[in-house]
């Protein structure tokens, strides 16, 4: 087969490529670049930094295979820093990394490898994909530690048949020796958690940089009684205890953001449990699944058993069997039938207010 | 050679070493490799080979031998030229002219001159890609001290009224350095500097068949400009630094080849490549920019209809043909031209565009065979 394959950089991705290239496939290796700054220049910090793509050009380089950069910083920024900007803005908590796959990356890049004559595409994904019938069903990597399914939610089954998630039988330490016996120079690199466009910089000033939200406001209870100040809602998200005037004998959380006037409210751990919340923009890789269901609300959290209820053409009812801490309007929830992935959707910001009032 | 069966149609990017100047070059390495500036019989043997090789430079192009200085490449001269008649610390009012679709090392240092305070104007181009001749005439005056204008665009080919526009600026200001970068245009063009009108020139080894890495700053002796380089007293205390003999040994082998050649090697490359758009033209949706005004003879810049470059540029590497876009950035990846930003070129086509180069090596039927590639891809893209 030919396979076009995403190269960020990193250990995972080089292996993919290196693996299918010991298969027999032919292998073409692209880096999509996604965000500069106002010079061109690449970031310097996660998952797709200039120092980056050079690793990836060594890999293409050592295994002996074609590899470019695509540049798809207008779309990027576009649909996802644009949006990140715009969360923050309405008091909600983005996940650009879920964004960006769900808006730019992966239609992108099944696209360009339609037009290359490649059957496949395949990325470092920690993820597996599994045929039933006729149907391809996203799972969780057999390696849970790493499991990336949750970024991957928006997958349909009809995109599945176009990807391969190589390393979702593998554990990260197997990946790093398979890079190492194929003498990869990312062998041993460390992994990038940094959101690649904020970088090392705190997001905040990013997204001040960007708009102004730097409208000052209160910081208040559930009864209105004032314990502070704060330079901008965009500083805070729900279940943040940073930036919270101390000394209020328990520990105070966010518990929701008052966007048009402007007021943080805060409260004990407990008034930050949800129960029930709703999804917006649900999908699902096939038909939706209505038993032994269970959600993630956040990146490798746990898993909450839940029912999940059709109020409106995209728009679910959760409802956890246990309440729970910290859920975020603008995160995703991605619900699970044990490692299946069904689908998912963004946590609307009605999530604490009417429903569980 | 590996890249035999490899189909390159870049040279405007670069080229590869003709034989002639291979050797040449060989022979400066093993038979005059001492320091040019030393005392001794070999010192002497590599500073003649230096001094015959800058006669014939300077001839070809029509200058003194001490008008002619070596560089390490055109981007070397096109910064010295400009940023050496500006001083760091803003001293006059001085200003410079130059325009909007200069290669990066005039734009780059141009704006380097402009963030020290002088005033810089960047003339427009029109849709065809030739400058404004009266927008930059308006805009000399008595402080005008440099007016830069390239011969010929690196990514359209598309040649610039140079003679008439340095004849009007003089009528204005005698006074103007008027420099034009003519990297590019040398590869096809014969151009002798003072009969052009113009009093410094950037050139580079590596786009005629020389090697990288030796270039030439052609200055008119009526004009003097501060070292770039500080160090030792090497050519004629312009620039320091051991002097690239083998470089310039190359570079006079491959200037002796254009003096004999130029003009059967233009004729084959102009050939090769109208027919390779002739042939695009008669099958496929395209547009040739430049096609009705001067241009040089082995660029060809094709617009595509609804067919994006960077996919098409890739198809052609899988199938084993090299072309590019614009220039590329550290990362490889290919941004939208400015050249083509600044002929007004649509935002929805200019991302359509390839450059197709040929050059020295280019061969009988290579026209064709290129628009055959080209084609195919274009069909499985469509």
């Amino acid at each position: 087969m030919r396979i076009l394959v995403a190269m960020s950089g990193g250990v995972d991705s080089s292996v993919v490529a290196g693996l299918l290239k010991s298969q027999g496939h032919e292998v073409i290796g692209v880096t999509m670049k996604l965000w500069e700054g106002p010079n061109g220049e690449m970031p310097e910090t996660g998952c797709c930094t200039a120092a980056d793509s050079e690793d990836a050009r060594k890999v293409a380089a050592k295994l002996d295979i074609p590899y470019y950069v695509l540049d798809y910083t207008a779309s990027f920024s576009e649909n996802v820093i644009d949006n990140f900007i715009d969360m923050y803005a309405k008091g909600l908590t983005p996940n650009p990394c879920v964004e960006c796959n769900r808006s730019v990356k992966f239609d992108h890049f099944i696209e360009q490898a339609k037009k290359l004559n490649c059957d496949k595409v395949a990325t470092g994904h920690y993820a597996k994909i599994v045929t039933k019938d006729e149907n391809y069903e996203l799972h969780k990597a057999d390696y849970l530690e790493k499991d990336q399914s949750y970024v991957l939610h928006m997958l349909t089954s009809k995109a599945l048949q176009k990807i391969m998630f190589p390393l979702g039988t593998i554990s990260k330490p197997e990946v790093r020796q398979i890079a190492a016996s194929l003498g990869l120079k990312t062998a041993f690199k460390k992994d990038s958690q940094d959101i690649c466009f904020v970088g090392k910089k705190d997001y905040r000033q990013f997204v001040g940089t960007r708009i102004n939200v730097n409208i000052k406001g209160n910081i208040v209870d559930k009864n209105e009684n004032i314990y502070g100040q704060h330079n901008g809602i965009h500083e805070f998200t729900v279940g943040q205890r940073r930036g919270i005037p101390g000394g209020q004998g328990e520990p105070k959380y966010v518990t929701k953001i008052d966007v048009n006037n402007s007021k943080v409210y805060i409260g004990n751990k407990k008034d930050l449990t949800t129960k029930k919340f709703l999804l917006d923009d649900v999908s699902f890789v096939n038909q939706p699944e209505y038993s032994n269901l269970s959600i993630q609300t956040r990146y490798n959290s746990f898993d909450i058993p839940c029912e999940i209820k059709e109020l409106d053409t995209g728009t679910f009812e959760v409802e956890l069997i246990e309440p729970t801490f910290g859920v975020a309007p603008g995160q995703f929830g991605v619900i699970y039938q044990g490692t299946k992935l069904i689908g998912g959707g963004r946590i609307s910001s009605k999530v604490l207010e009417e429903i569980n009032e | 050679m590996v890249n035999e069966e490899y189909f390159y149609l870049d040279h405007a990017a670069t080229t590869p070493m003709r034989d002639s100047a291979f050797e040449a070059y060989r022979f400066a390495e093993t038979e005059a490799f001492a320091n040019s500036s030393g005392g001794h019989t070999l010192s002497r043997k590599a500073k003649n080979l230096l001094e015959d090789s800058r006669e014939i430079v300077a001839k070809y192009f029509g200058a003194a031998p001490n008008e002619i200085t070596f560089t390490s490449g055109g981007t070397e001269a096109d910064n010295w030229v400009i940023k050496s008649s500006f001083q760091s610390k803003i001293t006059d009012n001085s200003e410079l002219i130059t325009t909007s679709i200069e290669h990066e090392a005039v734009l780059a240092s141009a704006e380097w001159v402009r963030e020290n305070d002088y005033i810089v104007h960047f003339v427009s181009s029109d849709i065809n890609g030739v400058i404004n001749t009266q927008e930059l005439l308006n805009k000399v005056n008595e402080n005008t001290k440099v007016v830069s204008v390239m011969y010929a665009n690196n990514e359209t080919g598309i040649v610039q009224p140079i003679k008439t526009i340095a004849e009007q600026v003089k009528k204005i200001n005698p006074n103007i350095l008027f420099h034009s970068d003519v990297v590019q245009a040398v590869a096809t063009e014969k151009i002798d500097f003072h009969k052009l009108g113009i009093d410094s020139a950037a050139i580079s080894g590596h786009k005629i068949g020389a090697p990288k890495g030796i270039g030439v700053m052609f200055l008119s002796s009526k004009f003097k400009l501060p070292s770039f380089l500080h160090g030792g007293k090497q050519e004629l205390e312009r620039r320091a630094g051991t002097v690239n003999v083998s470089g310039v040994a190359g570079l006079a082998a491959a200037v002796s080849e254009l003096e004999k050649n130029i003009s059967n090697e233009k004729k084959r490359i102009e050939y090769e490549r109208n027919s390779f758009e002739d042939k695009l033209n008669l099958e496929i949706d395209v547009k040739i920019i430049g096609k009705d005004v001067p241009r040089l003879s082995h660029i060809s810049n094709i617009q595509f209809k609804n067919i994006n470059s960077e996919t098409l540029m890739i198809a052609l590497d899988l199938k084993g043909m090299g072309v590019s876009r614009g220039s590329a950035c550290a990362s490889g990846a290919q941004k939208p031209s400015h050249v083509l930003k600044a002929m007004n070129i649509s935002e929805d086509v200019i991302n359509n565009h390839l450059r197709f180069s040929f050059g020295w090596t280019t061969k009988d039927g290579d026209g064709l065979k290129a628009a055959d590639m080209v084609i195919s891809s274009v069909m499985e893209l469509s």
